[in-house]
């Protein structure tokens, strides 16, 4: 009988390798000196005790480490779904003009590099860019760029929808954070918090929906001895959505109090919050804050005199969407290549280190702290019908009002996107949503009178996902889309199974030359036999485009 | 607990396969229940030697209440669970992904024989074609800079089953996945070319590669090759077992079984499976020679037969029985040893015979038959695997025996404690939770310390050594001065790490020991292993549940067997002793024959009594003592001395150029019979290439002069002689070549023709007489030969991963071109002292030679040591070494010799050598 094993995990355990230093030290070479040899491949793996092929391998995972020479000044220009949308793709060509650079180029003297990149989190304000780690953002990108313009860096919108927020009480009201864990952490039980948060009905935030307080007595249970550890998922790499950019940014302590209680339910001593490298402003925001709830005693060796230790690290990712699946995700943490794992086991038996690991969403612990103030049963009280609580979704810049909303579960989405965010700008005829980012999929603007709910949405052929509202006006083809996602699938394969690795690559030949009979086949095959849900998910929002602009498919059935 | 390994719990589960019910244990897959019931389902990214891993989505089948397929390699199977691996939808799935995968490929990928490559089998069987895609085909180019390793990155499939290899068999994390999505393939190292990165060439990557991504030379000609012949490697003592691929009378490739290779489990090293080439090697010995006055000149076998025969009779005539002396080989089977000391027994009336066992584990036999009875390992290799705590001493397992040191090393990445007892940094040294450097020679205060300590520290199991062991109390007063403290002066290791080298020994759930030759070639070397041997029977772990034992890595293939087989001075076939009557008495009955009861002569003495006039034939079988014995003057000197000097060898060794008749022998890859490994299993040995021109096997050798002498050995075949050895020897009295052409492999113990052999020893009662094992109160004594002023380095020799011993086979292969020279490791503060850079020319002297070598300088070695192998005869590390011998069985103290060293000036130093080489081991 055989599991599966990893033994250069089993390596860095059992010799205490470092491997969350992997991609920051490699990410400093490569500031310092623009790119990254063999050579230094060499020093890195030397000085953390570690294989050079293992390093070598995540050097040429992660798209910002990679063997590509970069500039001093190097540009991130976003290439997400809703800068897509705000320029219809033409802000890229644009840019790509005005620094004489193709994408992934560098000028021959070192001095500017462009790549673009999968989502920033300006959708409210895009197109957006990374000049270096300053962000800039608007419909005049270009000038900002070029110095022609003032550099716009625009605060997130934040709205509350709900009576009383949840997760926006501390941005919007000034609520202090850090209230509940004290108490708890003084003269509570690990199987108190557990057990109020499986009351409150709280599913994770990330997309799959597992209930939080069963993942983390699966962690405390796990017959697998040794330290637990909690990762705070901020791989927030849905284009489309700046949820967790918002928290993490604007209300960093409240997802470090959430880290804490979810941590200590799940019997972990030390918690990891993986932030995307794409969103620097978030990992300087945190890691402030990250320093006073130390100086506070909230974090650390025996917290409040507690006996209790917990502590938190920030391990900055390095550019995969991929990262965001919780496998791929504990790779890169262990300094690996970002590829998937067939589950089981799960990372809460064998996850971190193959110590039993809780990964949550951002916003997942972020609501912890109300729910551990204020109760299980109060949250569950929140939402409508079946669904319970509240969340936080994300409207793109063609609304007029883009922005984050805090709304209650099962809310009708038209209600969002008309009542709240005030419809599409400038009288712009609304063609179709896209819900939950890349793999969630595309709702015809004839389905807005759906509830915002998992279940009701997956009859519809579409996944809620982060729950990032993406509007697309009747200007933009279905068959760009269809491009554009196809584009975005390639680039972000991870490429451990064979019908993705190899599918992703086809299905942007096949959508260049509209091949639709192709497209659906691959769109069965990714479905039954992808390894993880990027694969089955690139194919349901596909499949959905297909849907949504179905009279546009029809048209082109037969193969250019 | 130890590593992720699912426990079954003995549990099992009911399911349905394709409508027959099954029931497996719990924790099995899918696809392995299908296997157990011989129900085929095609994989690509499965293989049996690897945890699964599912990258592929071939191996789809249906599952009654799954929306989609599953991937039958990673869904573990459930109770009640119904499984149809021919459903339409899965099979349908299976396809499409198929074509996806052929559709990045070029066409000669399907153009490889099917028996070369799994993509080819499942596109036949699934019906799958040439790339039907359309897209533009990009290539991705060769890498061909390895002499063995041969990559086409167009045919890679990027299953990462190559480098799953490299990671969960051999240890060695060479190889990587690069990049992402469709551009994802095979990397070594940092990206640079195969040859410049961590790959030890073990091959494992190249036999797993189900498309030929990933090749050999052999195997670059697509012509088909004649069905393998399975046989037991003939490097060092672990007998792999191997199965040998020839085409038009070459091997074409030797690649490891895959089915019952129980010892190896598909797995190999750069020596078994690549380094055959010196089987073919234009100087390959065809045809006898014949010494005329100071050459040696071809002859014909009947010249060169009738003249050892009639020089044999006259020097028996003239001087005696005993003036004959026989040195048979540790390479040679079993039964070339058996016919060769029945020979100098039966035919010359001498028990002058003895094996280069002498020269490695001698001390081993002497030490475990005085502590426990029997001169084997105790326990199985296997018992590693259960083992929670390992100690390793004297064995730098990953390069003198890799696939043992591979097996160590997964089990230490489970979670295994290890312990390292060696005066170097070996690679598995920097595995450890303790190395215990100690300085050469210093091992019996080093054991004697941590027995000290185990007792001290209630480590002791008082019940066990009650009932199953004497010498307690004189060991308890050996022991008191014994202190960490005491042994820290005198082995340089620091007090704490033996303490804590004790505490993780003590505290194991179950301890293996495994030795090598660190601790036997010394001057005390049969108490290195008595007092080894202590600490397992301290705490109790000889013969119970709670550890492996003692287990020697014997160091060449079958230095088991040859002493199994009475090429020993002093002991018959199966360690059977000249005082023992009934033995004795057997023995002569069988051969008609009176036998002596005075022991014959050990190697060493050999030469002495040579060059005392007492020996005047010296007949050498397969081993050139002119390399690999210590102080090659005094071998010289004893050669001189003779009058006949017979050589059987493949090649005109050094040698077999002072010979007077030279037989020209087979290789082991052109011979019959059986080697026995290092954890005592009879293994067969089948020929799949016959001897090159007139040469003959090492059997037929003895036999033609035996014949011409008119003695009758009467053994018409190998399995005849294994057959009258067994009737002979009790202990092997259940082996034959006939039950292990059935059962595969046989251990001994095996008293009958049912007995499946013991494997693990003394679970009962100890071998020794009294059933009753014997802790050795012995004290520690200083070397033979200790540094001093004019001579103040210590020198270690030992082995180098892609050679073998005397090089004799490697240095004609392309291991050559992968380790071309010797080079002597010198500690980066020595180096400095001395003005020698990495890579300089450096004069090594002792007292008895001096020779000049490249320096490697490097922390590996303690400072004041230094270490050298004994492969290249230009760097003859045997004109240094020392006549001291143990005291008990005279095994030569190879391991600690006094040398001067001085740089050699003028000569440019070359490129630096220093590890991070790759071939040079490292982490």
């Amino acid at each position: 009988v055989s599991t599966p094993r990893e033994p250069i995990v089993e390596y860095e355990r059992r010799f205490d390798r470092p491997g969350t230093q992997v991609l920051q030290r490699l990410r400093a070479i490569r500031d310092e000196r623009g790119q990254i040899t063999g050579g230094d491949v060499d020093v890195v793996a030397g000085a953390l005790g570690l294989p050079r092929a293992h390093v070598y391998g995540a050097v040429t995972f992660f798209e910002e480490l990679g063997l590509r020479r970069r500039g001093a000044r190097h540009v991130q220009v976003c290439a997400g779904t809703a800068c897509f949308a705000a320029s219809g793709g033409r802000h890229i060509p644009a840019v790509e003009r005005e620094l004489g650079l193709s994408r992934g180029g560098c000028a021959p003297d070192g001095s500017v590099s462009l790549q673009p990149v999968y989502c920033l989190g300006y959708c409210y304000g895009g197109p957006s860019a990374l000049d270096n780690e300053q962000a800039c953002a608007g419909p005049d990108l270009v000038d900002q760029l070029a110095g022609r313009a003032p550099r716009r860096d625009p605060d997130i919108p934040a709205y509350s929808a709900v009576e009383q927020p949840v997760l926006l009480a501390g941005i919007l009201d000034g609520e202090p954070s850090w209230k509940a864990w004290p108490e708890v952490v003084g003269g509570g039980r690990p199987d108190d918090v557990t057990e109020m948060v499986i009351a409150s009905g709280l599913r994770g935030r990330g997309g799959a929906g597992f209930p939080v307080g069963h993942k983390w007595r699966s962690a405390a249970s796990a017959a697998t001895p040794g330290p637990r550890y909690i990762i705070v998922n901020g791989d927030e790499g849905d284009p489309g959505s700046y949820i967790d950019r918002l928290l993490l940014q604007r209300d960093p302590h409240r997802v470090l109090e959430g880290a804490a209680l979810a941590g200590y339910a799940a019997r972990a001593t030390q918690g990891y919050i993986y932030v995307r490298s794409e969103y620097p402003a978030a990992r300087d925001a945190l890691q402030a804050a990250l320093r006073d709830a130390r100086a506070a005693g909230h974090l650390g060796r025996d917290v409040h005199g507690s006996g209790v230790d917990f502590d938190v690290e920030i391990v900055e990712g390095a550019g995969s969407y991929v990262a965001g699946e919780e496998t791929s995700l504990i790779h890169s943490m262990e300094g690996l290549r970002g590829g998937t794992l067939a589950r089981p086991p799960f990372p809460t038996t064998q996850g971190l280190f193959n110590y039993p690991t809780v990964v949550n969403n951002v916003e997942s612990v972020a609501t912890v702290p109300w729910i551990v103030e204020h109760g299980g049963a109060s949250y569950a009280a929140l939402g409508y019908g079946d669904e319970h609580g509240q969340r936080l979704v994300c409207v793109n810049a063609g609304f007029e009002r883009p922005g984050v909303y805090e709304v209650p579960l099962g809310v009708r989405i038209g209600h969002i996107l008309e009542d709240h965010a005030g419809g599409l700008k400038d009288g712009r005829r609304l063609r179709s949503v896209q819900i939950g980012g890349p793999l969630g999929g595309f709702l015809g603007a004839d389905k807005l009178d759906l509830p915002l709910s998992g279940p009701a949405l997956v009859k519809e052929g579409v996944s809620l996902g982060h729950a990032s509202l993406l509007g697309f006006d009747d200007t933009i083809p279905g068959r760009a889309i269809m491009r554009h996602l196809w584009r975005f699938a390639a680039a972000e394969s991870c490429g451990t199974c064979s019908p993705c690795r190899i599918g992703s690559r086809r299905g942007l030949e096949y959508s260049r030359r509209g091949d639709v009979a192709e497209l659906e086949e691959l769109c069965e095959t990714l479905t039954e036999t992808s390894l993880c849900a990027f694969g089955s998910g690139v194919a349901q929002a596909v499949r959905s485009v297909m849907r949504v602009y179905a009279d546009e498919f029809a048209s082109e059935a037969v193969p250019s | 607990m130890i590593g992720n390994g699912s426990s079954t719990n003995g549990r099992s589960i009911a399911l349905e396969i394709d409508g027959y019910h099954l029931r497996v244990p719990a924790g099995s897959t899918i696809l392995e229940a299908c296997r157990s019931a011989g129900i085929e389902v095609p994989t690509l990214c499965f293989d049996p030697r690897l945890a699964p891993y599912g990258s592929c989505r071939i191996c789809l089948v249906g599952v009654e209440g799954a929306r989609w397929p599953m991937a039958a390699c990673v869904t573990p199977a459930a109770d009640g669970m119904r499984v149809d691996t021919r459903a339409p939808d899965a099979v349908g799935a299976a396809r499409r992904v198929l074509r996806l995968i052929v559709s990045q490929l070029p066409e000669r990928a399907l153009d490889l024989p099917e028996q070369r490559s799994e993509l080819v089998r499942v596109c036949e069987r699934l019906g799958v074609a040439a790339p039907d895609f359309g897209t533009a085909y990009e290539s991705r180019g060769f890498d061909f800079s390895h002499p063995y390793v041969k990559l086409d990155r167009d045919l890679c499939i990027a299953c990462a089953r190559c480098v799953r290899m490299c990671d969960e068999v051999q240890g060695t994390f060479a190889l990587t996945l690069a990049s992402r999505g469709y551009s994802t393939m095979v990397v070594p190292g940092t990206g640079a070319p195969w040859n410049q990165s961590d790959c030890v060439a073990c091959g494992g990557c190249v036999s797993s590669c189900p498309t030929g991504a990933l090749s050999e030379p052999g195997l670059l000609d697509l012509r088909p090759t004649e069905p393998a012949v399975t046989t037991t490697c003939g490097y060092c003592g672990v007998g792999c077992s191997l199965d040998v691929h020839v085409r038009d009378g070459q091997v074409a490739s030797i690649t490891p079984t895959l089915e019952g290779a129980t010892i190896n489990r598909g797995h190999t090293c750069v020596k078994g499976r690549f380094a055959h080439g010196f089987v073919r090697a234009g100087d390959r010995l065809t045809r006898p020679l014949i010494r005329r006055g100071d050459h040696l000149e071809e002859t014909t076998w009947g010249e060169a037969v009738g003249h050892v025969a009639a020089e044999l009779h006259r020097i028996v005539d003239s001087y005696g029985s005993d003036a004959v002396a026989g040195i048979a080989s540790s390479r040679a089977t079993n039964e070339e040893n058996y016919l060769f000391q029945k020979f100098l027994r039966a035919g010359i009336g001498t028990h002058n015979v003895d094996n280069c066992a002498r020269l490695c584990h001698a001390p081993s036999a002497a030490g475990l038959v005085a502590s426990l009875g029997h001169a084997g390992a105790t326990n199985p290799f296997d018992d590693v695997d259960r083992s929670d705590c390992i100690l390793l001493a004297g064995s730098n397992a990953t390069e003198g025996h890799p696939v043992a040191g591979a097996r160590i090393k997964q089990r230490v990445l489970a979670g295994a404690r290890l312990i390292v007892v060696d005066p170097r940094r070996i690679e598995l040294a920097e595995y450890a939770d303790v190395h215990l450097m100690a300085r050469a020679g210093t091992n019996v205060a080093v054991f004697n310390g941590l027995a000290h300590v185990l007792l001290a520290d209630g480590y002791a199991d008082a019940a066990y050594l009650d009932q199953r062991v004497d010498g307690l109390e004189d060991l308890r007063a050996v022991l008191a001065s014994y202190t960490p403290e005491a042994v820290e002066e005198i082995s340089g290791v620091p007090a704490a790490d033996l303490r804590r080298a004790a505490a993780l020994y003590g505290e194991a759930r179950y301890a293996t020991i495994c030795y090598g030759l660190g601790i036997t070639e010394h001057a005390h070397g049969t108490d290195g292993v008595r007092t080894l041997a202590n600490l397992a029977l301290l705490t109790g772990r000889i013969g119970t549940e709670r550890g492996g034992g003692v287990n020697p890595l014997r160091g060449q293939n079958n230095v088991q067997g040859a002493s199994d087989m009475g090429a020993l001075p002093d002991l018959l076939p199966g360690y059977q002793k000249l005082a023992d009557d009934a033995a004795v008495a057997r023995f002569e009955q069988a051969w008609g024959v009176e036998l002596k009861r005075q022991r014959g002569l050990r190697i060493p003495e050999m030469f002495d009594a040579a060059i005392e006039g007492g020996v005047k034939a010296l007949w050498v079988m397969g081993e050139d003592i002119r390399q690999t014995d210590p102080d090659v003057n005094h071998v010289d000197a004893a050669l001189d001395a003779c009058e006949l000097i017979v050589s059987q060898e493949i090649f005109l060794s050094r040698t077999a150029e002072r010979a007077d008749v030279v037989f020209p022998a087979a290789a082991f890859l052109e011979k019959d019979g059986t080697f026995v490994n290092l954890d005592r299993r009879f293994q067969r040995v089948r020929p799949a290439l016959r001897p090159p021109g007139e040469a003959r096997s090492d059997f037929e050798i003895v036999a033609l002069v035996a014949h011409a002498m008119g003695i009758d050995l009467g053994l018409a075949s190998p399995a005849a002689a294994l057959e009258e050895c067994a009737r002979l020897t009790p202990t092997f009295a259940g082996i034959s070549h006939e039950r292990l052409d059935r059962e595969g492999l046989l251990v001994w113990p095996c008293r009958s023709p049912q007995d499946p052999g013991e494997r693990r020893l003394y679970s009962s009662a100890f071998g020794t007489p009294s059933g009753r094992a014997q802790l050795h109160a012995k004290h520690y004594l200083p070397p033979g030969e200790s540094a001093d002023e004019e001579y103040p380095f210590t020198l270690i020799t030992g082995r180098r991963l892609e050679h073998y011993n005397a090089g004799t086979m490697t240095r004609r292969t392309p291991n050559a071109v992968l380790v071309d020279r010797e080079l002597l490791e010198v500690h980066p503060d020595d180096a400095e002292r001395l003005g020698v850079c990495d890579g300089a020319q450096v004069r090594l002297t002792s007292r008895r030679g001096s020779i000049q070598l490249t320096s490697w300088v490097t922390d590996r070695v303690n400072r004041g040591e230094l270490f050298m192998a004994f492969h290249f005869p230009e760097a003859a590390a045997n004109d240094l070494t020392s006549g001291a011998t143990d005291e008990v069985t005279g095994c030569p103290e190879y391991k600690v010799t006094a040398v001067h060293l001085a740089a050699v000036a003028a000569e440019p130093p070359r490129e630096p050598v220093g590890a991070g080489s790759g071939t040079r081991g490292g982490a």
